[in-house]
């Protein structure tokens, strides 16, 4: 590996980045990617319960059962308003007016007060499941309360007296992201995933348009080892996405979501070249295998579902089925996820990350030679 | 436009589609991939979240209230700490969500009729997971709020518990989840990948039909013939359409075989509107088609200009109703959104004809729309 082997390599790094530059809508799409779906994903999709909805039939038009009601406060719920027929309720929850509709019995009050149990029905829809669970978790919460100062009105306990009664204070923390600010979650996550579908499909992309073109065969009768030509792909597609990256963090991510980048940009980026010579192994393997940039297109998306699947991107790995988390050290992105959201979150240093890192190019490594195998017996060079 | 041509277009795509073979058993396997993974991937259900207990009082009532933690299905009893910062590495490294401290004089200060504070720590990684264990632990926190002050009156006014519990009934909250019983999210999201997945694979395979022969060239016989834009277009498309019915019917048959999804509507209507959705989204394909040249960009767009509206703003994620402004526009202007309705309608809410016929209609619409736009965009012409 001397002066000359450098320069053909760089030369060459020279010549896919040029070629890339003049494929206008390639580049224009790359830009999207890493700007605008960023945007998207963090702007587009919530995954918190505002102003849900909801009906009620109050049967009882007593006293008590419009306090029960008071209980579903905003910015959770928006009470609509009462409803007298089940009818008109089972319509409007199938049109999706209504997201859910409490039914109070009648002589809800009288129950009450003579210490016969009483029921409130709650018919939710359940076809969301997100809000259903969020919804059902917040009424049950307003029943609690309910209950608890139902109980102390009984027992005649005066305000100031109820600093008497023992009870469990709950102070919740939410670490990281106290104000459950979903826009940085998703926008991290998504901008992870533009990472691994452009590795995978840039470095496929690249190689296999050279076969379509045939231009591949002028490379291999180049005094160029396998190796010589491949690197320069591989580097040309590393600077091309941490120019993206990098464009994903400084003009949507800190300015637009405000995440607070608590770790080291450079380790980020660091992490980000590693996850990159990871995912680009599997690229070249399937530039071996395909004749076109559409198949290509076909398989990145087809390997490319598992690997956003099992990386905890969606669901963590907890909430996964056993089989699943069996294979999760398989997807290279669980251990970018797992780095990226420590490094810009939670400002884990190399300390915390190390064994990811380690692990990630450990895998890298094992495609990226696995690629240029299949590369070498292909073209015999 | 003579039926005779645009058949013998389609023959011609047909095989050429036959004879790449990879290409062709990846238009069947990508969908059904896509979409089991998809399907059995994507969980919102919130259980087994693993967590910690840091207990410096060491009471009997705090192990009372540490214990309705450990028995819940939600959560997933890792151990007990010893300080609250041992518990930092591993909330940073994920393997814990939720660290619980329960301080000293815990049951000093309940036993004497005062409040008690303990802390919770969230990982908030997950914003949604993290709101579901707030609600959570609020509500275990509340139970057993109940049982103390019931004990307490008990206690302070000399009364049984069984005559307390008379007195104090407390009201229950009997959630009933109308379509899915038993807010299994599969059920939700299985359903909704029929329309995710057939949405992108006719579009994507529809625009690279036809961008191919861009590249390769071969399109300069269709400029040269008599074949007018319309016939081509629909010539072109109707193989892709084919391909994709079966596609979705297979679909269809999985949600209900292996996601174990019900099936309450009518299957008429979800058979016909199928065929108008695989239609108008590889209407969607040939329209990207007209604008690129390259098959790389051909994909990439097809990708992005399905895949997003199919998946943030379909009401898949989050109710159109709850959506801002700009996104309700987006989700209205796409058949996304109506298929969805279809497709929950008929599996879930057994709806069938007379609460869907208005979806379909606007789904056609989206067809003649996307197919309009097709034929007026595609000229015979090479521009200079």
């Amino acid at each position: 590996m001397n002066w000359l082997w450098w320069r053909r390599i760089f030369a060459l790094t020279q010549k896919e980045l040029l070629q890339f530059s003049r494929d206008l809508i390639l580049v224009v799409a790359t830009i999207y990617f890493f700007t605008g779906e960023v945007y998207i994903a963090g702007k587009g999709v919530s995954l918190e319960l505002v102003k849900a909805p909801i009906g009620y039939m109050d049967h009882d038009q007593s006293l008590a059962s419009r306090e029960w009601l008071n209980k579903l406060r905003p910015p959770y719920f928006d009470v609509k308003g009462q409803i007298t027929e089940q009818s008109t309720a089972l319509k409007l929850l199938d049109s999706s007016q209504l997201l859910g509709v409490i039914d109070i019995p009648p002589n809800f009050q009288r129950d009450l007060l003579n210490g016969r149990p009483t029921e409130i029905g709650f018919q939710l829809d359940g076809s969301n499941v997100v809000l259903g669970n969020l919804a059902n978790s917040y009424t049950g919460l307003a029943n609690a309360y309910f209950n608890q100062e139902w109980m102390l009105k009984q027992m005649k306990v005066t305000p100031a007296q109820a600093l008497e009664v023992p009870r469990v204070d709950v102070r919740q923390m939410i670490l990281f992201n106290p104000e459950g600010n979903n826009a940085w979650f998703m926008s991290i996550s998504e901008m992870m995933t533009v990472m691994t579908m452009l590795s995978l499909f840039l470095t496929a992309a690249i190689v296999v348009k050279e076969k379509e073109r045939g231009t591949i065969e002028q490379l291999s009768i180049a005094p160029l080892t396998p190796l010589q030509i491949l690197l320069p792909k591989i580097l040309a597609v590393e600077l091309i996405l941490l120019c993206g990256i990098a464009l994903s963090i400084f003009v949507v991510l800190l300015p637009v979501f405000k995440v607070p980048f608590q770790g080291s940009f450079f380790l980020f980026f660091l992490v980000s070249a590693v996850y990159v010579y990871a995912v680009s192994g599997l690229g070249l393997f399937i530039a071996t295998i395909s004749k076109n940039l559409a198949q290509v297109m076909i398989i990145s998306i087809l390997l490319l579902m598992p690997i956003i699947l099992l990386s905890g991107a969606f669901t963590p790995p907890e909430a996964m089925p056993e089989w699943e988390q069996a294979l999760i050290w398989l997807s290279p992105l669980y251990y970018y996820i797992n780095m990226g959201y420590g490094i810009i979150l939670k400002g884990s240093g190399l300390e915390i990350i190390w064994q990811n890192l380690l692990a990630l190019f450990a895998l890298g490594t094992v495609l990226f030679l696995f690629g240029i195998r299949q590369f070498k017996k292909q073209f015999g060079a | 436009m003579n039926i005779r041509k645009i058949l013998t277009l389609s023959k011609k795509e047909w095989l050429e589609i036959w004879r790449d073979r990879v290409y062709f058993t990846m238009a069947f396997i990508f969908p059904f991939v896509m979409m089991m993974v998809l399907g059995f991937g994507m969980s919102f259900d919130v259980e087994k979240m693993p967590f910690v207990i840091v207990d410096y009082d060491q009471s009997d009532l705090s192990r009372e209230y540490s214990h309705k933690f450990i028995s819940s299905r939600y959560f997933d009893y890792k151990g007990h700490l010893k300080k609250a910062s041992d518990a930092d590495e591993l909330i940073a490294k994920a393997d814990i969500r939720f660290l619980l401290v329960i301080p000293p004089e815990f049951s000093k200060n309940l036993k004497q009729g005062k409040p008690a504070q303990v802390q919770t720590q969230i990982d908030g990684q997950f914003t949604y997971r993290a709101s579901m264990v707030k609600g959570y632990v609020s509500a275990i926190t509340a139970h057993f709020n109940s049982e103390l002050t019931q004990d307490w009156f008990a206690k302070k006014r000399g009364i049984s518990k069984q005559e307390l519990q008379a007195m104090l009934a407390p009201v229950t909250l009997q959630t009933h989840y109308l379509y899915n019983n038993e807010l299994k999210s599969i059920w939700s999201t299985g359903t909704g990948m029929i329309m995710l997945v057939m949405l992108v694979a006719p579009a994507m395979l529809a625009a690279l039909g036809v961008v191919r022969e861009k590249e390769s060239g071969s399109i300069f016989n269709i400029y040269a013939s008599t074949v007018t834009p319309a016939e081509f277009i629909t010539g072109k498309i109707l193989p892709y359409i084919l391909i994709s019915y079966i596609n979705i019917s297979i679909l269809s048959l999985a949600a209900v075989l292996l996601f174990e999804a019900p099936f309450k509507g009518e299957l008429s209507l979800l058979m016909v509107s199928n065929l108008l959705y695989v239609a108008s989204a590889a209407a969607i394909g040939l329209v990207i088609s007209t604008f690129v040249k390259s098959q790389a960009a051909a994909a990439l767009i097809a990708m992005i200009g399905t895949m997003i509206p199919a998946m943030m703003y379909s009401g898949l994620m989050m109710p159109v109703a709850s959506m801002a402004a700009e996104a309700k526009i987006e989700a209205h202007a796409f058949p996304a959104m109506y298929q969805l309705e279809i497709l929950w309608g008929t599996y879930l809410k057994g709806q069938g004809w007379q609460e869907l016929w208005p979806n379909l209609f606007v789904i056609t619409g989206f067809l003649l729309l996307y197919w309009g736009v097709a034929v007026l965009r595609f000229h015979k012409r090479v521009k200079a």
